[in-house]
């Protein structure tokens, strides 16, 4: 096994979208970096998640970050000359009840006063736009902006770009401790120790145990996400598909394959380190995303997986410098942190490089939980 | 949902077997199979539509089969042909996929007899139309009397070779050689005493191999198929020398022209149930690879599921059958419907058989054991998983990137994440790593069990009544779940 060097300018606990996307401006800027990942790199949510990239279905306080987001996974091919799997077919997200036909309606004012023009589709509009919706979908509002990637591509892309750069990224390398020193901190983990001026815990659902070894208490959860894949099937949908009452996501690959999610929940935990799937939760799954897309009742289903995802319990990321603990940050469990994740991690470079960030992310900072530093 | 005393996964020699000995202790019984017909693997058998003209090697077991089979129509048995177990939802159910008869069946005690498939060794030319499986090959003589060339070679490892190259003399079908990876004929004297353990199945192996040798086949023993040849299919076959630890002598290799080859490198017991009702595994590569631990009583490492036949094992069917009686026995005396003397009067019978069946098994392990690896059939060119047509080149790139183990080299070069789910390619995968890691095989982390446990129709999933969604109030918060 490969040993990690003693000293770096910036330790990044945390190999996911997060992590990676933190490590690549620094280390472009100059900086030593060093990634610690306690399993494999890549190998939970970042892994596990459906590669959705939709903006209209995010929350209004993070739709600046999300679309500096996909400008950014636009730009990714060519910034680490690999493919990431990025497509922009644009993305609907439909409404099947009477209920949900007027959050569509609030949803979309809300997101045309912050800047973000969806259109309206109903009737014989919605069905030229999207012949293969099913009628049980009453309307839908159609985003430009909603895109996807593969995980997959882009985890591999990420982690050679890093590797390119300079960036050691250690897998196996659970951290055990962290101890203040004069100026920044010594990092303990299963693969040796490390000094760093600048610590950033980008550790997904494994942020609060992280951040637990600096006496910060930090209110993090982790969902248990199901997803589902088809066997490679002909074209049966072009756009990126979501549900308003946020029960499913749907969109089929290049490769034919088309990815089922929606949030529903496995069995297990983050802290039991168990993410299996539910039955039950699989068959609703299955459902909801027949009534949409009728035409997936023929697909064969070849494999459904859970991951972790992490949540703070405002369920806003958490980005920025921790309180009491200079030149230690977090930049951790955003909602859809996956789609998220180039925009923050660029937003966390440049906080740790300048002090100051180009998007506003005050409403991130993890000072907003009162419990942070109470161990202090 | 169906609830039975008894599900018995698998309709082959082991599953009919355990089904029909559950039924005279009173139980009832859940017969689920993938298949249309019953049978498994060996007892497969053509349609009623077709018309016989011909003995073939069936006849010999018609009687048994049909007597086996008759246990489908027996009143405490619910057989469902065509369906697949894809869940185990809960310890002791089982979800089935079988169109609008999809859903779940809650039993006392399970047992898996779900068989196994053939080990897909790669090699160059191994993905010509024109190379076909052992299974593959039997399933088209036994279940459609169809063979499809006219020129045969047989590579591989294992006693199946020999019959194969048999049945296919008596099919018609010229047999240009069969090349067999391990030093058989070395070995012989050594694994003969066991071998006599069941004289009666040696003398059946010792005629196919007579009937090659009549019929002048050349029998290569200790070498292995290299190289497959033709542009649009299999023209020939060329075999070269294979040491005990892989090692291939590509110098001395010998061409046979045919247009069929028929590749068989062993079997692979089916454990992804298993593997998904969580039962431990064990490793032993003579048998098969990854097998279920088993007590004495053929129950696994989970309560009240047991498991039977080649599934736990490459046992052949008269192994198969003791064990489906057996499993059935022990799951019989769980639920309290057998009386524990009249339990081990059964036991004993069956105990004496099995031991010297297994001993038998034991002499035709040493007598094939493979070499180390087959990794030295592949080249940089050869695709290692078909489903995604993943060569072996891009696997030495990525580990060049510095990916290393099975989950990550399947994650980045989606080898093993096709329509297959890896079932045929992961073996290699895990050979590959355990080469580069200096690790056995046993001890390379394999990526999670998952259902479906096969691919299943989404439309099957919409046909049991289940309770309403609990749906999130605001799906942006954290959401409920069971842990």
């Amino acid at each position: 096994m490969t040993s990690i060097p003693s000293r770096a300018d910036a330790v990044i606990v945390g190999a996911g979208i997060a992590g990676l996307c933190t490590a690549l401006p620094l280390a472009k800027a100059g900086r030593t970096v060093v990634v610690l990942d306690r399993g494999a790199a890549w190998g939970d949510a970042s892994g596990a998640n459906a590669g959705t990239l939709s903006l209209q279905v995010k929350r209004p306080e993070v739709l600046h970050v999300t679309r500096r987001a996909i400008e950014l996974w636009q730009a990714m091919r060519a910034e680490l000359g690999a493919d990431v799997g990025f497509a922009k077919p644009g993305g609907l997200r439909v409404a099947t009840s009477e209920k949900e036909l007027g959050m569509l309606r609030g949803s979309m004012a809300v997101q045309a006063s912050l800047g973000l023009e969806t259109e309206w589709l109903e009737g014989n509009r919605l069905r030229d736009a999207a012949p293969w919706l099913g009628p049980s979908v009453r309307a839908a509002t159609w985003c430009d902006w909603d895109a996807l990637s593969s995980p997959l591509l882009a985890g591999r892309a990420l982690l050679a770009a890093a590797r390119r750069r300079g960036v050691t990224v250690q897998d196996q390398a659970e951290v055990t401790a962290i101890a203040a020193l004069d100026r920044g901190y010594r990092v303990t983990t299963a693969a040796g120790t490390v000094d760093c001026a600048q610590l950033v815990i980008a550790a997904g659902a494994w942020t609060g145990k992280v951040a637990a070894l600096l006496g910060v208490d930090l209110p993090v959860d982790a969902d248990v996400n199901m997803l589902s894949v088809t066997e490679p099937a002909p074209p049966l949908l072009d756009k990126v598909v979501t549900h308003m009452g946020g029960v499913l996501s749907l969109k089929q690959y290049p490769n034919g394959t088309v990815m089922i999610g929606g949030g529903w929940q496995g069995r297990g935990s983050h802290q039991s380190m168990r993410r299996e799937t539910d039955h039950l939760n699989l068959l609703h799954n299955m459902r909801v995303a027949c009534a949409i897309v009728p035409a997936l009742k023929d697909l064969r289903l070849v494999r459904s997986w859970a991951g972790f995802e992490g949540v703070a319990s405002d369920a806003l990321p958490l980005l920025g410098a921790l309180p009491g603990r200079p030149g230690a940050f977090v930049n951790a469990c955003a909602r859809g942190g996956y789609s998220q994740g180039p925009a923050l991690g660029e937003q966390m470079a440049e906080l740790m490089l300048t002090g100051r960030t180009s998007l506003d992310v005050a409403r991130f900072d993890p000072a907003r939980f009162a419990a942070a530093g109470a161990h202090a | 949902m169906m609830r039975v005393d008894l599900a018995v996964v698998g309709a082959g020699p082991a599953g009919l077997a355990a089904a029909a000995e559950a039924v005279t202790h009173g139980m009832t019984v859940a017969l689920i199979d993938d298949n249309a017909r019953p049978g498994g693997q060996y007892f497969r058998h053509v349609p009623p539509s077709f018309r016989r003209t011909a003995a073939t090697a069936f006849d010999k077991d018609r009687a048994r089969a049909e007597a086996l089979f008759a246990i489908t129509r027996h009143p405490q048995v619910t057989y469902l042909p065509e369906a697949t177990v894809w869940d185990v939802p809960e310890p002791l159910t089982l979800a089935v996929a079988a169109g609008p008869r999809s859903g779940q069946v809650e039993a006392g005690a399970i047992v898996v007899a779900a068989g196994a498939h053939d080990r897909p060794v790669p090699f160059p030319g191994w993905t010509l139309p024109g190379v076909v499986s052992a299974g593959g090959v039997q399933n088209l003589i036994k279940g459609f009397r169809l063979v499809p060339g006219t020129r045969a070679a047989v590579a591989g490892n294992g006693p199946l070779l020999f019959l194969i190259g048999a049945s296919l003399l008596r099919a018609g079908v010229a047999v240009a050689a069969v090349v067999e990876a391990a030093p058989i004929d070395r070995r012989l004297p050594a694994a003969l005493p066991q071998l006599l353990a069941a004289p009666e199945i040696l003398q059946q192996a010792l005629d196919y191999r007579w009937a090659l040798l009549r019929a002048g086949v050349p029998v290569l023993t200790g070498w292995a198929p290299v190289n497959a040849e033709g542009e649009d299919a299999v023209r020939a076959v060329q075999a070269a020398p294979i040491a005990e630890d892989g090692s291939v002598d590509r110098a001395r290799a010998r061409s046979f022209d045919c247009d069929l080859l028929v590749v068989g490198f062993g079997l692979v017991p089916s454990v992804e149930l298993l593997r998904l009702a969580g039962a431990g595994l064990r490793f032993d590569r003579r048998r098969g690879g990854w097998l279920p631990e088993r007590d004495e009583a053929l129950e696994t490492t989970r309560r009240n599921i047991f498991a039977a036949g080649d599934g736990t094992g490459i046992g052949g069917v008269e192994l198969a059958l003791i064990e489906g009686r057996r499993a059935a026995v022990e799951a019989a005396v769980q639920l309290s419907r057998i009386a524990p003397f009249a339990a081990d009067e059964i036991r004993a019978g069956l105990r004496r058989r099995w031991k010297r069946l297994d001993r038998f098994r034991r002499g035709i392990e040493a007598l094939f054991a493979p070499p180390k690896d087959f990794l030295a059939l592949q080249t940089p060119q050869t695709v290692l998983c078909r489903c995604e047509e993943v060569t072996r080149q891009e696997i030495e790139e990525r580990r060049a990137e510095g990916f290393r183990g099975a989950v990550q080299l399947k994650s980045t070069t989606r080898m093993g994440m096709g329509r297959c789910q890896g079932r045929n390619c992961m073996a290699t995968l895990a050979a590959l790593v355990a080469a580069d890691s200096g690790a056995s095989e046993s001890a390379v982390a394999l990526p999670k069990a998952r259902a479906p446990a096969r691919p299943i129709p989404i439309g099957d999933l919409l046909h049991e009544t289940i309770p309403p969604p609990d749906l999130p109030a605001d799906p942006h918060l954290p959401r409920k779940r069971r842990t």
